[in-house]
């Protein structure tokens, strides 16, 4: 399919321009969905063919009808000699945690089966004001709980398309793996713990967390409220830029948007790099974990592969200008899964007892002698084990006698993780960064079934990712390559808070400077490319 | 009974009376409206949905907090207290837990025996509402309405002795909300809510024993009551060898009677933590002293200057200053009377209350204003009209709005003070009562006081009485 493997970026100067129909790109985008993504997610029991186990299934729901009178509606207005919007024309998927009208908003759990949703986000809501088509949503791990997409009720889940085997990372499985096989341009996810830059990363792609506050939260399906961040996910820095234009900005609904104006994204791009000052940390280089029979801390160096790429990166960079600062401490960024598992827990656990079966979703159809019994029947019907895990710790965690212990003191370390993104964004400190460069991910993505089941070692792949979530900071992650084995590599940029302009800005320098690069003409699997041995 | 100190602390929970709910747009109060009209996504927690913070709800928690002599915390923080609850449908209510609004703060009791009973604030926050469940026919139904209502906490520190203390300490604070007009305090409507929770001790002892609590005593007569059968229950318990249990016990108004609801004996957790969806609430130093300054002179400080300023007894200073708009229209009538204080005060306390209670009105919705009211007094002063022709008057105005002066004229009310017309009437009188005159002049001089009487019948009243006797001891007397 051509049209959906140019950019956003190019569909929408297209479109406003005349010399490309809306309508066109959206029906193009539905070919190609129907051609790569296999049946989708359900709740249903399914038949996993040897076809159907090399398809994508990044969609639980496509929006046919929506997208086409969206398009349609951007078509009429070119054609009236209206501004169509910054997006026209531009197919977007839906992580299905956001809200919107006329869709049912599932959160992937069997809890919002038939859950519709009265509203639609203020985040969706400003794409598709933008001119952009909502193509549908997709799967995502329940409730945004997990880094594979494999924890989602609606299954077959996502596969990734570079190789089906793998995953797609998570929680935004389907949003990276629906831009990755060219389903769409954009997708919207969102990011807690590393939730749209983990599965970029494993896919191949662009994925942009930006600052807590500076995209709407409102109609978010909320995980863990102080950290998780709507964001883009792309397939090249640019369009990122154009689609965090697009959605960024304060929300009188959101008590905690930013006020800060907005900056323009995409002018940022056209400047290059020469002076700007780029850490690399140690701490960066390995994952820290504890041994849970001893409470030992282990150290793991990340994968060769993916190491070497960050630096491979930051030769690139320092070729183009900049001034590249080697071991910057980041000494509390091995705190960061410890401090997550208390402070999302607790929110998480809070944010989910509204799932009573009172009022919406899923209310158990066996007889209930009480009210008691219908909620304990209701949630364990209604939860799949990830939430139902997260429930338990967070409850544990926030009791009386316990908070004080966990919470209290999660909350300390979380502003001593801050402090280390503090001294090194100081412009008149000793490093005075501009941003940090490090890996996305640790290794790049693991076999399905491999990791699932394992909450524990799945929640680690998010190390790399998590401490921006507790700073607040922006960060985003962009292909660098590809494996051995032919999977992706992603390098992650993180800036100082409201600094978006400036990560892009150093991403889009290094993608124009290996534009050239063999990797780059690799194609993934979903779409007819080879997968290495 | 009386080898006993009863130790009692008051829970209340006051409805703020703002326009809009303290977390989204709907409607704040929903009396008598249908269940489930007044809600939104927000208010009744479908997912996705983010609370945005009702600024005068934060303005009327810190005038209270001020006008209860509490400390405004400059920086304070929502936190959830989690607990399911079919009422509740975010499955937790946002409440403030370790930084309220208000620190510390007190009221003081008069009691009417003279004395006074300080009792100190142990707690002042801001909350949400949380819906209403009940059961008919054996389905549990909920209505949302009433969730995100602006709500303000404030608990006692045990320092209360009696019911009627405790009774006395509604009265004092219903007053003080609707004088600062943070609240329409009507207890029947559930703006003021009221839980006690009672314990008692030997006198003289300084523990505190375990105590219950009571629910639902939503009237001043209720807490009265429910805390006197209470304490009486404990005594009685106690004295017979008991121990006292941690029971919450429901106040059934009807039959005036205590019934247990539940034993409290393992308290539940409600796990709190900062609600990560609003931010703190930061009051400025300018924005605090503004809140203090915009408050007006509180109920206590002006019935003692009515007393000292006015000399006003303390009984009619407690009146006048029972509620701030009849406060206000006393002081605006001294001064358009140019003092006069004692007869406004007794023409207020006698005869404009009976009319306020029979228009049901306040005194600021009076139309007879201040203005016109010391018109009248002044018309009754100087004897242009008679004081019964005056209290006619009050409502006359009060019904048609216009000038006393005017109705006067227009409808002829003046006393009847030209000697030559009154002479010529009383003279009629006296040519129609010739026994009576008769028995007048043969000693039975207490007959005047009847020809006084036939006078004010034929004038309507308006005959001037000292006027009147002149002429009726002059013509009698020859």
């Amino acid at each position: 399919m051509k049209l959906a493997s140019i950019s956003a970026f190019e569909i929408a100067k297209k479109v406003r321009g005349g010399e490309l129909k809306a309508s066109q790109v959206t029906q193009e985008a539905l070919a190609q969905i129907r051609k790569v993504d296999g049946i989708p997610g359900s709740l249903l029991p399914y038949q996993v063919s040897a076809e159907e186990e090399r398809k994508v299934h990044a969609f639980i729901q496509v929006t046919e009808e929506m997208a086409l009178a969206q398009a349609k509606k951007v078509d009429e207005a070119v054609a009236n000699g209206e501004d169509p919007g910054m997006l026209a024309g531009v197919p977007i998927s839906i992580k299905d945690i956001f809200c919107v009208e006329g869709t049912t908003t599932t959160a992937a759990s069997r809890f919002l089966e038939n859950f519709e949703a009265p509203y639609t986000a203020t985040s969706v809501q400003k794409l598709i004001d933008a001119g952009g088509v909502i193509l549908g949503k997709v799967n995502l791990d329940e409730f945004t709980f997990g880094s594979s997409t494999e924890s989602s009720a609606y299954q077959p889940s996502t596969n990734n398309p570079w190789n089906t085997e793998h995953v797609p990372g998570g929680s935004s499985g389907g949003s990276a793996a629906s831009v990755a096989a060219e389903e769409t341009a954009l997708s919207l996810g969102t990011d807690t713990g590393g939730s749209i830059r983990q599965p970029a990363a494993f896919c191949g792609v662009v994925g942009l967390k930006p600052t807590y506050g500076r995209i709407s939260r409102l109609g978010l399906i909320a995980f863990s409220s102080s950290l998780d961040c709507p964001g883009p996910i792309s397939r090249d820095v640019r369009d990122a830029a154009l689609m965090l234009q697009a959605m960024a900005g304060q929300d009188p609904k959101d008590s905690t948007s930013s006020v800060r104006p907005v900056g323009n994204y995409l002018q940022a791009l056209e400047q290059d790099v020469r002076g700007l000052r780029i850490g690399l940390s140690p701490d960066y280089e390995a994952v820290y974990y504890p041994d849970l029979e001893t409470g030992e801390i282990h150290r793991e160096p990340i994968q060769k592969e993916v190491h070497d790429a960050v630096l491979r990166a930051a030769e690139v960079l320092a070729k183009a200008g900049a001034e590249i600062v080697e071991n910057v401490p980041m000494p509390n960024t091995r705190y960061g899964i410890p401090v997550y598992f208390v402070v999302s827990r607790i929110e998480a656990a809070s944010n989910l007892h509204r799932f009573d079966g009172v009022k919406y979703g899923y209310r158990t159809k066996s007889e209930v002698r009480n009210l008691e019994e219908l909620y304990r029947r209701t949630r364990a019907e209604g939860f799949g084990p990830e939430p139902k895990l997260r429930i338990l710790m967070g409850m544990y965690l926030s009791a009386a006698g316990y908070s004080s212990d966990y919470y209290q003191h999660a909350l300390k370390v979380r502003a001593m993780i801050r402090r280390d993104f503090d001294r090194v964004f100081d412009p008149i400190g000793e490093f005075s960064l501009d941003a940090m460069l490090t890996p996305t991910t640790a290794a790049t993505a693991f076999k399905r079934k491999d990791v699932f089941g394992d909450s524990l070692l799945m929640q680690y792949s998010d190390q790399m990712t998590v401490a921006s979530n507790h700073a607040g900071v922006p960060a985003v992650t962009i292909p660098a390559g590809l494996d051995d084995g032919g999977l992706p590599i992603g390098i992650q940029l993180i800036g100082n808070d409201f600094c978006e302009d400036m990560i892009l800005r150093i991403g889009r320098a290094f993608e124009q400077k290996t534009q050239d690069d063999a990797w780059r003409k690799v194609r993934p699997q979903a779409l007819g490319g080879e997968v290495q041995a | 009974m009386k080898d006993y100190e009863v130790i009692i602390g008051l829970e209340t929970h006051i409805q703020l009376n703002t326009v809009t709910k303290i977390f989204c747009s709907c409607k704040a109060d929903s009396w008598e409206d249908e269940p489930n009209t007044n809600i939104c996504p927000v208010c009744s927690g479908l997912p996705g949905v983010l609370p945005v913070l009702n600024e005068e709800a934060v303005r009327k928690g810190a005038a209270l907090a001020a006008a209860m002599h509490a400390e405004i915390n400059p920086e304070s923080r929502f936190d959830r207290k989690n607990y399911f609850y079919p009422d509740l449908p975010k499955g937790y209510q946002i409440t403030q837990f370790d930084q309220p609004i208000g620190k510390g703060g007190c009221l003081d009791l008069k009691m009417p025996d003279g004395q006074t009973r300080h009792v100190r604030i142990h707690k002042l926050h801001l909350e949400e509402d949380a819906g209403k469940t009940k059961i008919e026919h054996g389905t549990r139904l909920v209505d949302f309405n009433r969730c995100g209502v602006p709500l303000v906490e404030m608990v006692t520190e045990p320092d209360l002795r009696s019911g009627d203390e405790a009774a006395q300490y509604l009265i004092q604070l219903r007053q003080l909300l609707r004088w600062i007009g943070v609240s329409e305090a009507d207890m029947e409507r559930g703006h003021l809510r009221c839980d006690a929770n009672v314990s008692i001790r030997k006198r003289g002892s300084e523990v505190l024993n375990t105590k219950t609590e009571i629910k639902n005593v939503n009237s001043i007569d209720a807490v009265r009551q429910a805390i006197g059968e209470e304490a009486k229950r404990q005594v009685e318990l106690v004295e017979s060898g008991g121990t006292v249990k941690s029971y919450t016990l429901d106040w059934d108004a009807d039959r005036g009677k205590l019934t247990m609801m539940r034993s409290k004996e393992s308290e539940a957790d409600y796990r709190y933590f900062r609600e990560p969806d609003l931010l703190p609430v930061v009051l400025s130093e300018e924005k605090i002293e503004a809140i203090r300054a915009g408050l007006p002179e509180l109920p206590m400080v002006r019935r003692e200057r009515f007393e000292r300023e006015y000399g006003l007894s303390a009984y009619d200073a407690e009146i006048l200053t029972g509620e701030r708009s009849l406060s206000e229209y006393f002081e605006a009538a001294v001064k358009c009377f140019g003092g006069g204080e004692k007869s406004i005060s007794n023409w207020m306390i006698n005869d404009l209350t009976r009319l306020m209670n029979d228009l049901d009105k306040t005194a600021a919705e009076l139309i007879l204003t201040p203005a016109f009211l010391a018109e009248i007094i002044r018309l009754v002063e100087e004897g242009k009209i008679n004081a019964a022709t005056g209290k006619n008057l009050l409502r006359k105005v009060e019904e048609s709005g216009r000038d006393p002066v005017e109705i006067v004229e227009a409808e002829g009310l003046a006393v009847i003070a030209d000697s030559g017309a009154l002479r010529t009437q009383i003279e009629a009188i006296l040519a129609g009562a010739p026994d009576e005159v008769a028995n007048f002049k043969a000693g039975k001089e207490s007959l005047l006081g009847w020809f006084v009487g036939q006078v004010m019948r034929a004038t309507g009243g308006k005959a001037d009485p000292k006027l009147t006797r002149e002429i009726l001891l002059e013509l009698l007397k020859n």
